[in-house]
């Protein structure tokens, strides 16, 4: 619970930010919210030799609308992102996802970028970006690229950050014609992490049937995934309980669920299917 | 905890075989492996910089190969200890003639202690898969050259670029 | 005495300074030049140490000194058990590890330097070499031919026990029906809010050694550890300052007290350790831990006659202060609230390679409660009749009170069927089991749990207790009016400052801000001897309300001879003494002048005013006793009264609590519908403290009921080693309670209060799993072992 010495430094930009980084690739961690990473330094399983602050890069906390994408800072915190208005209207997904991110405390401390760039596999920012296409910005020393979400999740607790790259911004199409869309969650009893994280983004028709499906899944796989089975199944029904039940049967489709001391496998691929048939109808209630 | 999984590699049996008891190719695929010594026949000394993201820990310890059936089976028994704890297991290692290569078939058994089992109860089964994986996803590569050839460059330019800063930092820490 | 506070919501005197972060806990108490301790300890649950090499950690900038096992033997000694059963094994238990390990978390080495970074820095340089032994986790292959632990025994067995009185084996030929079941007890991790800590300053030239710890016990703590480092006694001062919750598992002694205080003597300078949450998981006692069978005979409608439970008790590697003591509290309590003719229990209690249990809030009692309300649902079940109605059917009515038990108990007072009505009134419960078969019908999961407990406070008579079971007070009234409590309980979150007050408030007709209670401080307060067991309001209380007579006694006498009348003339009402109207006429009415003895000098005492009044407070009282220039003859000067009160018997609260849950029936979630809890204990001094305590311990049962469980796996690593794995319930899982009372006096001691500091704990789990175990019987399901959780409720209304 005391961790390692280390350096730190509180850079004023970005690009003072990105420029420490590079001066120790392998031993130097950016620190937004901390959330994830001073419980692992006080355990002494993270032990970076400089933490690189950009908690404090005032210009780096927003979510703002420009043309028809949605906008949102690397270092924003969950409360802000479950208090926003503009959000709550365009894009419930995102404060319905962060009102379920742990208590008050961590939602006013940690941050949407911390959480997935640590890429915890049962954290539930990934299933939310996920399910809304989102495009993360990572900037490095030399330039800019953007990658979606869905190529960011690499593997357990990694992303498709280079060393030296400093997750941005978050880019999300703002959703548009007829939609619905819902986060539900069987957290941990203890941790408040989602056992099973199901995010559902569903477009519709006009005639209410299915035009789209788009759902992220965290907390089953070692990362978060989307889940193209159940997606490809609702397309084009009618979104009715049966094809409904029978599309959530496909959500741990080529995974091999997660088992842990809360949880076995088998049981968790029981909550997946029922916490995606739940958060399917929800979105199709919010729909309507 | 146990361990099992399948892995379909590409290359014929004999050459998997031999890439699983050649200690520069274990070295080069075995995630985060720093130092693997022969001490003796079939035993090694390593060690290894384990880990996932920023959880890192690095063990040191000892390997043995046994029961070695060229080229069907061996057992890998590891114990390693370092700051986060320890790591002691053994796993059994099948080879199969498949179409178009090989089919490994693991099964083990893996202990941890201290820090990391305390703690990390929930990681631990997805960092024990992601480091096969990335172990027979190197393998795989490995065993696609030919013995004697350079071995290929399968993350090659990272790590020694990791390598290379941190010998520079270690340089300035000490001035 | 007034009214004005006891048995009112008087709020918390406590709370401001705490709620505000203004209060003193062991890590805020900073004194210059204080070093840091921190522990190496064992990764292994069983193995031989080979060497140990401090030599790296030692050459750490900022180590001060490295003391491993070898270092400190022959210089401190045991950690102490104060249990004495017959024919116990003890193992001997040294502050560090020396030749061997025992569990995960086992204290090897301490480390000390100038910050805790450094010390922590030096805890990975220390190198260990370890040589691995077989390890057992399962109390059950201990005891049953397991490596053994402690070679000297032989084998993991510490001690059997039988107790219990009446034929057993003719109550069970009695009987028409019996019903058995196998009961897990899962073992808990008691999480105080603030770990331990401690601080120990040592002066050597006037040899006095003091150290600040965060416990439930300073007095006994300071003779244990007097002892242990071979210091007098009262050379050693222990002051608790705030401390943040302890639920049994700082009602102990530790090797870190002693060890601190020792190393404190050895630099000459201050030392402070301060637990981490990981050591407190590891390191600090555990609670519960037993598995054991209930079985009970009955006849064709319901009454009960006999009971027997033979349990395995996992004690951990070494006995704490009162380890082996727990599971004989719960063969104390096998009789609940019901008439059991005969009763027979049998512990084998057994080492196993984990740490140490002990008491936790409950103590042994949520275990027997727990397994004789599980039985009673069984009979219930078994007999096709309504759970509430079986119990009804076995209690003793309240004029068979003092009730013996077969357990060799005698409570002290009861009236059980009125708790359960007005709990099943609250709930409407006859409405309740109409909706749920109605639900049922519908496909909908919902149960109803009852549970009618009883359990034993007010610990206890000093026979009954290894080191006292009296409490002390001392009350008195400074010059200024102002009244001090010092009292020998040494609460730590329950709000006696508050209750206490109370109390002397009403006694002394004072206003309750001018009482200050302290506590936790034995070179300021009388020897007591701690807070647990629910005793500190029954017993401590008690004690103070006697002082209090005492005092008042004093004054009395005091009083007459400033009022010049016969002290039995004398009236004490609303803080004044006056005379009785009747001797007030018969008075001279005339009074001899005071003489004036010149001018005060500034900042000297006002003269108590008493001239020509007809009634004097209190402290105008205590002023005249402590300037002492005009005492009726043979009086002392001052005004203070000491009471050391025994109780002659425990108390024996009791209550009904009815839990109603509904399961998802495709996730195995359970949802708390409603939560009825009807307890009684006794008279009530502070509602809202008692209604606090009753939260507290209802949420610390849904935890053992649906959430917690230390978990060692086969190798004895702790698998539950951090609270993102270890549930404690938070908010969200906590329903909405409904709380009542029923009020029945205990004849124990003069104020009739009974305790509560427990009864949430005990009275709540069955109440819990019985309501889970209904929702589920639709599946045949007539137990579940705790903690319930959903995956276990899923499996079984899914058939696997």
């Amino acid at each position: 619970m005391i961790p390692a010495q280390f350096d730190y430094q509180a850079p004023a930009t970005l690009e003072e930010a990105v420029s420490l980084l590079a001066s120790d690739l392998d031993g130097a961690k950016i620190l937004a919210g901390g959330h994830s990473l001073i419980p692992a330094m006080k355990l002494r399983l993270a032990q970076p030799q400089l933490l690189v602050d950009i908690g404090r890069i005032k210009s780096l906390a927003y979510i703002r609308e420009e043309g028809d994408e949605i906008l949102i800072g690397a270092t924003t915190t969950h409360y802000q992102l479950e208090s926003s208005d503009l959000l709550q209207r365009i894009c419930p997904l995102l404060p319905d996802c962060a009102k379920s991110i742990g208590d008050v405390q961590v939602r006013n401390k940690g941050t949407i970028g911390g959480s997935l760039a640590h890429a915890d596999p049962a954290a539930d920012w990934p299933a939310a970006v996920l399910a809304l296409g989102a495009e993360l910005v990572l900037v490095g020393p030399k330039a800019e690229r953007t990658v979606k979400a869905e190529d960011f999740f690499v593997d357990l607790f990694t992303t498709d950050l280079q060393p030296g790259e400093i997750l941005r911004e978050i880019r999300i199409k703002k959703p548009s014609g007829r939609f619905g869309q819902s986060y539900q969650k069987a957290p941990h009893p203890a941790s408040g992490f989602a056992v099973v994280g199901i995010a559902v983004h569903l477009g519709l028709n006009d005639d209410g049937s299915c035009k789209a499906a788009a759902i992220g899944v965290t907390g089953v796989d070692v990362k978060a995934y989307r889940a193209k089975g159940v997606e490809a199944a609702l397309s084009g029904t009618t979104i009715d309980d049966d094809a409904i039940a029978q599309a959530s049967l496909h959500v741990c489709d080529g995974v091999d669920p997660n088992s842990d001391l809360y949880a076995s496998s088998e049981y968790r691929g029981q909550l997946a299917r029922v916490h995606m048939r739940r958060a399917i109808q929800a979105a199709k209630a919010k729909a309507q | 905890m146990k361990l099992e999984g399948i892995h379909q590699l590409d290359a014929p049996r004999e050459r998997v075989y031999q890439c699983l008891v050649d200690p520069e190719v274990l070295q080069r695929c075995i995630p985060g492996c720093e130092r693997l010594e022969k001490t003796g026949d079939n035993t090694f000394a390593a060690t290894i910089r384990a880990g996932v993201g920023s959880i890192k820990g690095v063990f040191n310890g000892t390997a043995r190969l046994e029961d070695l059936r060229e080229p069907e089976h061996l057992r890998i028994v590891v114990d390693s200890k370092g700051a986060p704890g320890f790591l002691k297991g053994s796993g059994d290692l099948d080879l199969e003639h498949a179409e178009n290569g090989t089919k490994v078939n693991y099964s083990g058994d893996v202990q941890v202690g201290g820090t990391i089992a305390s703690v990390g109860q929930r990681m631990i089964q997805g960092t024990a898969k992601m480091m096969a994986t990335q172990f027979f996803t190197s393998l795989n590569a490995e065993a696609g050259t030919q013995a004697g050839e350079p071995p290929p460059q399968h993350g090659f330019f990272r790590t020694a670029l990791r390598w290379f800063s941190g010998w520079l930092r270690n340089i300035f820490r000490k001035h | 005495m007034t009214n004005n506070y006891v048995g009112k919501r008087v709020k918390r005197t406590e709370d401001p300074r705490l709620i505000r972060g203004l209060a003193h806990y062991v890590d805020d108490v900073a004194l210059p030049g204080t070093l840091h301790v921190t522990f190496v300890r064992s990764i292994y649950a069983h193995a031989k140490i080979t060497g140990i090499d401090t030599s790296a950690a030692l050459s750490t900038p900022g180590v001060v000194a490295v003391y491993t096992g070898q270092d400190v033997a022959g210089k401190i000694g045991p950690v102490p058990c104060a249990s004495a059963l017959p024919e116990l094994k003890v193992p001997d238990h040294r502050v560090l590890a020396t030749d061997k390990v025992y569990f995960v978390g086992h204290p090897i080495a301490a480390i000390v330097a100038t910050d805790r970074y450094a010390a922590r820095d030096a805890v990975d340089l220390v190198m260990v070499d370890y040589e691995e032994l077989p390890v057992v986790t399962d109390v059950e292959q201990a005891a049953n031919g397991g490596p053994v632990i402690h070679e000297a025994f032989g084998d993991n067995i510490a001690y059997k026990l039988t107790s219990g009185e009446g034929d057993i084996d003719a109550a069970f030929t009695a009987a028409d029906r019996t019903v058995k079941q196998r009961i897990l007890h899962n073992r808990l991790a008691p999480i105080a809010m603030e770990p331990r800590g401690v601080l120990a300053r040592y002066f050597p030239g006037e040899e006095e050694l003091t150290i600040w710890s965060s416990t439930q016990i300073p007095h006994l703590m300071r003779t244990q550890v007097a002892l242990m480092i071979g210091i007098p006694e009262n050379k050693l001062r222990v002051i608790t300052p705030e401390v943040g919750g302890g639920f049994g598992s700082k009602l102990n002694v530790y090797s870190e007290e002693a060890l601190l205080g020792w190393i404190a003597m050895q630099l000459g300078k201050p030392v402070k350790w301060i637990e981490t949450r990981r050591e407190n998981m590891q390191a600090t006692i555990h609670g519960r831990g037993q598995v054991g069978d209930i079985e009970v005979g009955f006849k064709n409608d319901g009454t009960l006659t006999g009971l027997r439970y033979s349990v395995f008790a996992d004690l951990g590697a070494y006995h704490q202060l009162l380890t082996p003591a727990i599971p004989t509290l719960t063969g104390l309590m096998l009789s609940g609230a019901y008439k059991i003719p005969a009763i027979q229990m049998n512990i084998t209690g057994c080492f196993t390679n984990k740490m140490a249990t002990d008491a936790y809030r409950g103590a042994g009692r949520p275990e027997a409660t727990y397994v004789v309300e599980r039985a009673l649902d069984l009979v219930a079940a078994e007999l096709g009749v309504d759970p509430a109605e079986v119990r009804r059917k076995n209690f003793p009515s309240p004029d068979e009170f003092p009730f013996h038990t077969a357990t060799g108990l005698d409570y002290d007072s009861g009236d059980y069927e009125t708790a359960l009505n007005k709990a099943q009134e609250i709930i409407g419960y006859a409405q309740l089991r109409e909706e749920q078969k109605k639900a049922r019908d519908e496909g909908r999961l919902i149960g109803i749990g009852v549970s009618t407990y009883v359990e034993i406070c007010a610990l206890g008579p000093s026979q009954a207790m290894p080191a006292g079971g009296w409490e002390s007070a001392t009350v008195r009234i400074e010059p200024t009016g102002k009244v001090t409590v010092l009292t020998g309980a040494s609460p730590h979150g329950q709000g006696q400052e508050t209750s206490f007050a109370q109390i002397v408030a009403d006694e002394l007709g004072v206003n309750i801000n001018d009482v200050t209670v302290i506590h936790g401080d034995t070179g300021v307060v009388q020897y007591g001897i701690g807070t647990f067991g629910s005793r500190a309001t029954a017993v401590g209380g008690t004690a103070v309300f006697v002082a209090v007579q005492k005092l008042k006694e004093k004054a009395q006498k005091i009083a007459a001879h400033m009022l010049k009348a016969d002290a039995s003339h004398i009236l004490f009402e609303g803080g004044k003494y006056s005379l009785q109207a009747a001797a007030a006429a018969s008075a001279t009415g005339v009074s001899e002048p005071v003489v004036p003895v010149g001018q005060a000098p500034a900042g000297a005492l006002p003269e108590p005013e008493t001239d020509g009044k007809s009634n004097l407070t209190i402290q105008d009282i205590a002023l005249a006793a402590h300037l002492a220039k005009d005492l009726p003859p043979d009086t002392e000067p001052g005004l203070s009264a000491t009471y050391f009160f025994e109780p002659k018997n425990f108390t024996f609260p009791f209550g009904t609590h009815i839990a109603v849950v509904e399961v998802d029936h495709e996730t195995g979630d359970i949802k708390f519908l409603r939560y009825v809890a009807v307890d009684d204990c006794g008279r009530v001094i502070n509602p809202m403290l008692v209604d606090g305590q009753v939260h507290g311990g209802i949420v610390q049962s849904i935890g053992q009921a649906m959430y917690e469980e230390v978990v060692y796996d086969e190798q004895g690593q702790l698998v539950t080693g951090t609270l993102m794995d270890y549930a404690v319930p938070r908010a969200k899982h906590i329903p909405n309670f409904e709380l009542d009372r029923t009020e029945t006096p205990s004849p124990v001691n003069p104020l009739g209060v009974k305790g509560v500091g427990e009864a949430g704990t005990i009275g709540a789990t069955p109440a819990i799993v019985g309501a889970i175990v209904d929702a589920l019987a639709p599946f045949g399901v007539r137990h579940l072992d705790m903690p319930v959780k959903p995956e276990n409720v899923w499996r079984i209304i899914n058939g696997n």
